[in-house]
């Protein structure tokens, strides 16, 4: 039985829909991420899970029980708010004893020392929100959603205001808290970092759909369609057509070039994107030829933007050797297959695939 | 909408069955005795009242005296809203704190502020005969239109400045100086950008002075008499002195109505006229002290008369409750604040003058109570439901005068169920609760809307339910804010007079009352010692409004 479940909501904000018939069921102790852009609805979802909006249409379903009607008071859940939204009025210790108020048998004061400790902010019982910073504040709101034991925790980007550094420390101590407390967690972001590296599953969200969930690297190599392929990392898409199937592969023909790749559910003849990542692709010696058109550095690696007979290419190449440059490409070299003679796009195994390419059109087709 | 069904209405429904019962049901009252003969509904009694050449006469004085009032109030203010603007001097917070106080002075003071200072015997004529050596006194202004003028003009030009002083700093300074390097001197800049940027200011404040001198009651009934009554007074003597109820309905029935249009039409106006929000920079300032002769002295010269205007009223207050009349030069005493606070009985008063301060303490304390109960209620359920009728509805008080409701609620409790709590100070209490609880609103409503909405629903996945939300997270946070409108509350209600003029039954009387009784029988020095009590009891609830205000907005209240 999952622990929290949607099924089929639907949100309008006047002419806007911004849930759409959305499902999405979320196991015991699982941390599933909501991933998408600014606007998608993703953070309506989690407030329509903790009760402070009501759904149009279709059911939150907590624990078996179908929870649609019932007040943010009586579901049970814990969210951390982006803003922190602390009491000013209240102390950091009034602040997370707050929800133990409206529990009883709670030995308020052992629950607090308790969950400043595991924030690591044991010693700050009686500072205002304001003397903290904003690392501190965010501790502090945890804390406070966890205090009542919450069946749940929502968390609505934690960490978007807080400074890169700073973020990427909090990302760390999160993910401990989470996976030692055993919490149900959903986590709303638009940073991909952040959902691949805290969620067990991540659930990319486009204009108030879902478009897919998936484990993290099964997400990253196995996009299932254009948007989740672009959305998280650079991402190479050509357009092409099926012309052949052959039990898991299917020969993709791009730019009078065919191309060996994972089949997914594609079926000859289908429209579909020829997808790989740039990291794939390997430089040296090979079959084919591109042109570089510029080239950024980026510390720890090359970025290069070329094309092969017109179509956009992206690649990387590792710091330590030099960028190609000028025109002719050198010729690349076998791909990571080792076979000589094999197509160095795509690359053979695990970090591409095809794509859909019409909105529920053609069937999806294609990965290698 | 934010709206979630259930206990929430029962709770928007609390303040509309309470207004329903103490100021709907009233007022209808006053429409249907002013509407109706015989239970028939008809402009009969309307068109006798415009036919009669006595109301003609309040009617057109009316609107002369208000007109008047705005163009002066205009003149004597918007200099000051310049000066504030513009300038730099030493003194100039204090300049800038004295525009709040007439928000709060209770206007029978002002009144008998003006009556000492301007009048006959007033001490600006003592201080020109015996100046000039003149056998006649030189001013002659009280008892007249102009009293009545200039005593409006003392309220309004306060207004008029912080609306010109809030317009003008707002505008973007770079206009002006777009200007000069176009080739524009500074005269011509001033009549060609700023002149016409902060017209929309100018007319929203002459618009709303306006309103308030047409409605004014307490000033042209201390200084002008049955002679130079305003409508408002009209309804007053009608009901109180001749005591023909349907005459008084009928008058006040079409200055409900005229009010009503000019309330509509202020707010229809306001929008048009909300000045563009402009430059990130200030206006910059010029020290006074160092600007060339001929502008000082010409701005000394308004600050003289100024301060003539504004402080020669109070000081003469305050001095006249330390003097005994006496020949010539009055001697120091304290006998009038021991006569005020004796407990004997007064003939002017028919009642003990301690027994009217007490009654004002009573009264004031109590419809603060009501005041802030209501207001909190009324700005939790507007902050709810957004519904501009529902708004109408509920902020309908500030559109009838406080005659109007005076007289309604003359009505209502001389039947039930409001006749059970009988004459005496809860038709007071209520009358100035209903005055003042739009105030409240006014001032809870943006703290309240400038909370951070998220932190009621932290406190509502937290475990809270609606109404523990509110009560332990919206209203400590709102505590600044309800202190502060409740010290503007108590200092209102304090000096009003005009609903205890209407309301007061035999033996009740209140401070601003009292005043006006001692006033009538020339005892200026009891009415000063009064006055000087009222004024400073005002004004230090005015600074812990101020101070209330202040400290709240500089807090971090967890708004981003």
């Amino acid at each position: 039985m999952a622990a929290v479940e949607v099924r089929e909501l639907v949100k309008r904000f006047g002419p806007v829909v911004a849930v759409d018939r959305l499902s999405l069921a979320i196991g015991d102790r699982e941390v599933v991420a909501l991933l998408g852009p600014s606007g998608c609805g993703k953070t309506t979802v989690l407030r329509l899970i903790a009760g402070l909006e009501r759904p149009d249409e279709g059911q939150v379903i907590l624990a078996g029980q179908d929870a649609t009607a019932w007040p943010p008071e009586a579901r049970g859940v814990g969210l951390v708010f982006q803003n922190y939204a602390l009491f000013p009025h209240l102390s950091v210790a009034g602040n997370v004893a707050y929800g133990l108020r409206f529990k009883r048998g709670v030995d308020r004061k052992a629950r607090v020392r308790e969950l400043l400790e595991l924030v690591g902010l044991a010693g700050y019982e009686r500072r205002r929100p304001h003397e903290l910073s904003e690392g501190q504040k965010q501790r502090v709101a945890l804390a406070r959603a966890l205090a009542p034991a919450p069946r749940v925790l929502l968390l609505d980007e934690p960490l978007s205001a807080l400074d890169a550094a700073l973020r990427k420390e909090l990302r760390g101590e999160l993910r401990r808290i989470l996976r030692d407390l055993g919490m149900t967690a959903v986590y709303v972001t638009h940073d991909q970092g952040e959902a691949l590296a805290l969620a067990d599953r991540v659930a990319v969200m486009r204009a108030g759909r879902v478009e897919q969930v998936s484990r993290p690297e099964e997400l990253y190599r196995s996009p299932r369609t254009p948007f989740v392929a672009s959305f998280l990392g650079r991402a190479n898409l050509w357009s092409g057509r099926v012309v052949a199937v052959d039990g898991e592969r299917a020969a993709v023909e791009v730019a009078g070039e065919r191309f060996s790749a994972v089949r997914g559910e594609a079926a000859p003849g289908d429209e579909v994107y020829l997808f790989f990542r740039p990291e794939a692709v390997a430089v040296g010696e090979g079959p084919y030829v591109a042109e570089v058109e510029r080239v950024e550095y980026l510390g720890d690696r090359w970025e290069v933007h070329a094309r092969f007979r017109g179509l956009p290419l992206i690649l990387l190449v590792p710091e330590p050797r030099t960028p190609p440059s000028g025109s002719p490409f050198p010729r690349p070299s076998s791909s990571r297959t080792g076979r000589s003679g094999e197509p160095v796009l795509p690359p053979a195994s695990g970090a591409g695939g095809a794509c859909r390419r019409s909105q529920g059109g053609a069937q999806p087709a294609v990965s290698h | 909408m934010r709206w979630r069904g259930g206990a929430g209405w029962a709770l928007a429904l609390l303040p509309l069955a309470f207004l329903a019962l103490a100021f709907f049901w009233p007022l209808a009252d006053v429409l249907r005795l002013g509407l109706q003969v015989d239970g028939r509904w008809t402009g009969d009694r309307l068109s006798a009242l415009l036919a009669d050449p006595y109301v003609r006469r309040l009617l057109l004085f009316t609107l002369d005296q208000a007109l008047l009032s705005a163009a002066v109030s205009l003149g004597l203010g918007f200099p000051l809203g310049w000066l504030l603007t513009r300038y730099r001097f030493p003194g100039k917070g204090l300049v800038r704190a004295f525009t709040l106080v007439p928000f709060v002075l209770p206007s029978i003071t002002v009144a008998l502020g003006f009556i000492l200072f301007f009048g006959r015997a007033g001490y600006l004529n003592r201080f020109l005969m015996g100046a000039f050596g003149l056998g006649e006194p030189p001013i002659r202004v009280l008892y007249t239109l102009w009293g009545i003028v200039l005593a409006h003009a003392f309220y309004n030009a306060p207004v008029v400045a912080r609306f010109v002083n809030v317009a003008w700093e707002r505008l973007d300074p770079t206009l002006v100086e777009a200007a000069r390097v176009l080739g524009t001197g500074p005269v011509r800049a001033f009549l060609t950008v700023t002149v016409p940027l902060l017209l929309p200011a100018v007319l929203s404040a002459l618009a709303l002075v306006f309103v308030l001198c047409f409605l004014s009651f307490t000033i042209p009934l201390a200084l002008g008499g049955a002679r130079y009554a305003t409508a408002e007074v009209g309804v007053y003597l009608f009901a109180r002195v001749y005591v023909d109820f349907p005459r008084a309905a009928a008058l006040a029935t079409l200055m409900l109505g005229i009010s009503l249009a000019l309330t509509y039409l202020y707010l229809r106006g306001e929008g048009l006229f909300q000045a563009r929000a402009g430059g990130v920079r200030g206006q910059p300032t010029v020290p006074l002290l160092s600007c060339n002769r001929p502008i000082r002295s010409l701005w000394i010269g308004y600050l003289f008369l100024a301060a003539l205007v504004f402080v020669g009223p109070i000081a003469a207050v305050v001095a006249d409750s330390f003097l005994r009349a006496a020949p010539g030069a009055g001697s120091p005493t304290l006998y009038w604040y021991r006569l005020i606070f004796s407990p004997a009985w007064n003939p002017f008063l028919e009642s003990s003058p301690a027994g009217s301060v007490g009654t004002s303490l009573v009264v004031a304390a109590g419809a603060t109570a009501l005041a802030l109960a209501l207001g909190v209620a009324v700005s939790w359920t507007l902050h709810r439901v957004r519904s501009r009728a529902l708004e109408a509805l509920l902020m309908a008080p500030l559109a009838v005068s406080s005659v109007v409701l005076g007289l309604a609620l003359l009505f209502a409790f001389r039947r039930p169920p409001l006749a059970a709590f009988g004459r005496g100070p809860w038709a007071i209490v209520l009358a100035h609760a209903l005055i003042v609880y739009p105030f409240v609103v006014r001032v809870i409503r943006p703290l309240w809307e400038g909370l951070d909405p998220n932190l009621v629903e932290a406190a509502r996945t937290l475990g809270a339910r609606r109404l523990a939300a509110f009560l332990t997270v919206e209203l400590p946070l709102l505590r600044g804010g309800v202190l502060a409108a409740g010290a503007f509350a108590f200092a209102l209600s304090l000096g009003e007079m005009t609903a205890v003029a209407m309301l007061a039954g035999a033996g009740v009387t209140t401070m601003p009352l009292a005043i006006y009784h001692f006033l009538s029988a020339r005892e200026f020095g009891a009415a000063s010692a009064m006055a000087t009590v009222l004024i400073a009891v005002t004004a230090a609830a005015a600074w812990a409004w101020d101070r209330a205000g202040a400290r709240w907005l500089g807090r971090d209240h967890g708004g981003r």
